[in-house]
């Protein structure tokens, strides 16, 4: 009930969260010098209401209400305070009011004029040329409580502590922590390493199990040789070394090498392979990717960098195979076992984020779809149809790597 | 069918180019403007107001020496405009252009890149007439220019304003822009401000169409008064 009749008593039209400062100063500001509050009743009810302002200074600020140019503003604005009104039509016309306004230095203006049954309340910063709160409250005889309404009303806030002098003039002079010129060259070398595997996630598993569950037969059968994940592991990690260089912070190009182990798919059933100790293939890729991408300083010790890249890249396949030591000839069809092509050609697609931290020391998160195939520019021979087919013709595979990285800036 | 469809097409351009041409605010209105001026208004700025552009042109066709056209044809302007005011609004007091101009030129802005250049009063202070008295409206002229093939974005858009205008051929219209502000003597506040401009075609020139052109200005700018009401 006392809580209903008190929110009555006031009224808020706009507050523009002012600062206000622990053990702030509060300038009281009438028209007529018969301000409707005591100055020290006042700085008292801002302390009751208000437990973190510390020791507040009040007084009347007769330096304006003497001032022609503030009172004919100050007229104006009682004039004009309107409910609804958006605050920029308040706003101080007059320089030499303007300048009155920005000499505030951290101290709070508090404009009080009577209007009928109720007190106009407008409260001034140095930080706008309008004010940064209006209202209304109630008029009341009792000073010490129409002081309480409006410490309650317009002052019950979070405050914060007043900079010194010294700390307010380093304030000016310090840099910008985020104020960065985007470097001419931006160049890293990393190592990382990474998973890749031929199944996409959120896809159908039907898509790739004809090529995932396939096993090789007898050296060299499979039931289809398009992919190269019918012969060897299609999920494998890799490590990878890599360097690049962004130009201007926004176009760049890498160049990358990826080394994994593969075993081959060997068919376990097949009673040939009891001859052979182990048979895998070392996957070489040797791309270059070109990047685009965008840099956001974070924080003063954290950039980030999300980047798109496309690229191409080469694989060669190593082959270590060795029949157990106590085969001395192993089979025919060991002799005859399927070779895969010299080189591969492909290409790189995807998206990544580097964070560096401290400028220099750089994570990198990536995550793309890679290919690998036949070149495709290879004019047909006549005897096309007698030639052998092409193991791994068409090779899709998609990789997440995890990178770390060394950067300078040059 | 092909002639029907190239109608529409033809339509739908001109829609779009008059969508874009227009695509300016000309008009801007305080919150707090809720009644138009009505019965009583006060008028300052149309000593100094009234410009005319292409003497040569005016005096040639209005007969007037082009030594005294800026003097006599602004003369006429504004006598019409305040004829033209006093019968439209009755009771209508004019103060002299000094008792605005005192105070310094401002910007008003309209529109993102519309501005209007004026003397505006200082808040807190309020024009008086001659006997004393405090008229609540006072409609402020700023400028009020007449020539030919005028075009008000080329004066008002700043990012327009230097560009040259073309070459002089034999102009299409009489034009006016005229931009003005309503402002509201008691609370010191531009209640309503606007650039309006006025194209009329030329057939032979005289001064009856002078007179025409600024009677056609005085209830352009009563409509805006009333249309830029907000309710």
């Amino acid at each position: 009930m006392v809580l209903v009749a008190w929110a009555s008593a006031a009224e808020v039209y706009f507050d523009s969260r002012f600062t206000l400062w622990k053990d702030a100063t509060v300038y009281i500001w009438t028209l007529d010098g018969n301000s409707p509050i005591n100055a020290n009743e006042f700085c008292l009810s801002l302390r009751r209401n208000n437990t973190g302002i510390g020791e507040p200074k009040c007084r009347e600020l007769g330096e304006w209400e003497r001032d022609t140019i503030a009172t004919r503003y100050g007229s104006w604005l009682s004039n004009n305070i309107e409910k609804g009104l958006p605050s920029n039509y308040l706003r101080v016309r007059h320089p030499g009011m303007a300048a009155k306004i920005q000499a505030l230095e951290d101290n709070i203006v508090l404009f009080l004029a009577p209007q009928g049954k109720f007190i106009q309340v407008a409260i001034f910063d140095e930080t706008a040329q309008e004010p940064k709160a209006v209202g209304i409250v109630k008029a009341n005889k009792d000073r010490i409580a129409l002081s309480d309404d409006i410490a309650a009303t317009f002052f019950n806030k979070r405050t914060k502590r007043r900079l010194t002098k010294e700390e307010r003039l380093k304030m000016q002079t310090e840099p910008d922590d985020l104020y960065k010129e985007v470097p001419n060259l931006n160049i890293w070398a990393g190592i990382g390493i990474g998973y890749s595997q031929a199944h996409f996630p959120l896809t159908p598993s039907n898509w790739t199990s004809s090529h995932t569950k396939s096993r090789v037969r007898n050296y060299r059968i499979t039931k289809d040789s398009v992919s190269l994940w019918n012969f060897i592991e299609d999920d494998d990690a890799f490590l990878s070394l890599y360097a690049g260089l962004t130009w201007h912070g926004f176009i760049g190009i890498e160049i990358m090498y990826r080394y994994s182990n593969r075993d081959m798919k060997t068919d376990n059933s097949d009673t040939i392979y009891q001859e052979l100790d182990h048979w895998n293939f070392g996957q070489h890729d040797i791309g270059l990717n070109a990047l685009l991408s965008m840099t956001y300083p974070i924080t003063p010790w954290l950039d980030i960098t999300p980047l798109f890249f496309l690229g191409f890249q080469y694989t060669f396949y190593a082959e270590d195979i060795e029949p157990k030591s106590g085969v001395k000839t192993p089979s025919r069809a060991y002799q005859y076992r399927i070779k895969f092509e010299d080189v591969y050609k492909g290409a790189l697609v995807g998206i990544g984020g580097q964070f560096v931290f401290k400028k220099h020391y750089g994570l990198d998160l990536r995550a793309g779809i890679s290919s690998r195939g036949r070149d495709i520019y290879e004019a047909p021979s006549p005897d096309a149809g007698a030639a052998p087919t092409t193991i791994g013709r068409s090779t899709i595979d998609c990789f997440v790597s995890l990178g770390f990285e060394y950067h300078w800036t040059l | 069918m092909t002639f029907k469809k190239s109608i529409l097409f033809l339509g739908f351009a001109i829609c779009i180019l008059a969508g874009c041409a227009d695509s300016y605010h000309w008009t801007a209105s305080h919150p707090s403007y809720h009644k138009a001026p009505y019965g009583g208004i006060a008028v300052t700025g149309i000593e100094n107001a009234f410009v005319i552009t292409r003497s040569n042109w005016f005096a040639k066709r209005l007969e007037i020496s082009t030594d005294s056209i800026q003097i006599k044809g602004t003369q006429h302007c504004r006598n019409i405009f305040e004829t033209e005011m006093r019968k439209a609004y009755g009771n209508l007091i004019v103060l002299p252009d000094t008792a605005n101009t005192k105070f310094p030129e401002e910007s008003l802005k309209l529109d993102e890149r519309i501005f209007i250049k004026g003397h505006i009063p200082e808040q807190g202070i309020t024009l008086k007439d001659s006997v004393g008295s405090v008229p609540p409206f006072v409609l402020i002229l700023h400028e009020f220019i007449i020539g030919t093939d005028l075009k008000r974005e080329i004066f008002f858009d700043y990012a327009l304003v230097h560009n040259e205008s073309g070459s002089i051929r034999k102009p299409d219209n009489v034009s006016a822009i005229f931009s003005y502000t309503l402002w509201d003597n008691l609370k010191q506040r531009p209640l309503f401000s606007a650039v309006d401009e006025i194209q009329q075609p030329i057939t032979t020139y005289k001064l009856s169409n002078l007179t025409n052109l600024i009677q056609i200005a005085v209830q352009k700018i009563r409509k805006n008064l009333a249309e830029g009401v907000l309710k």
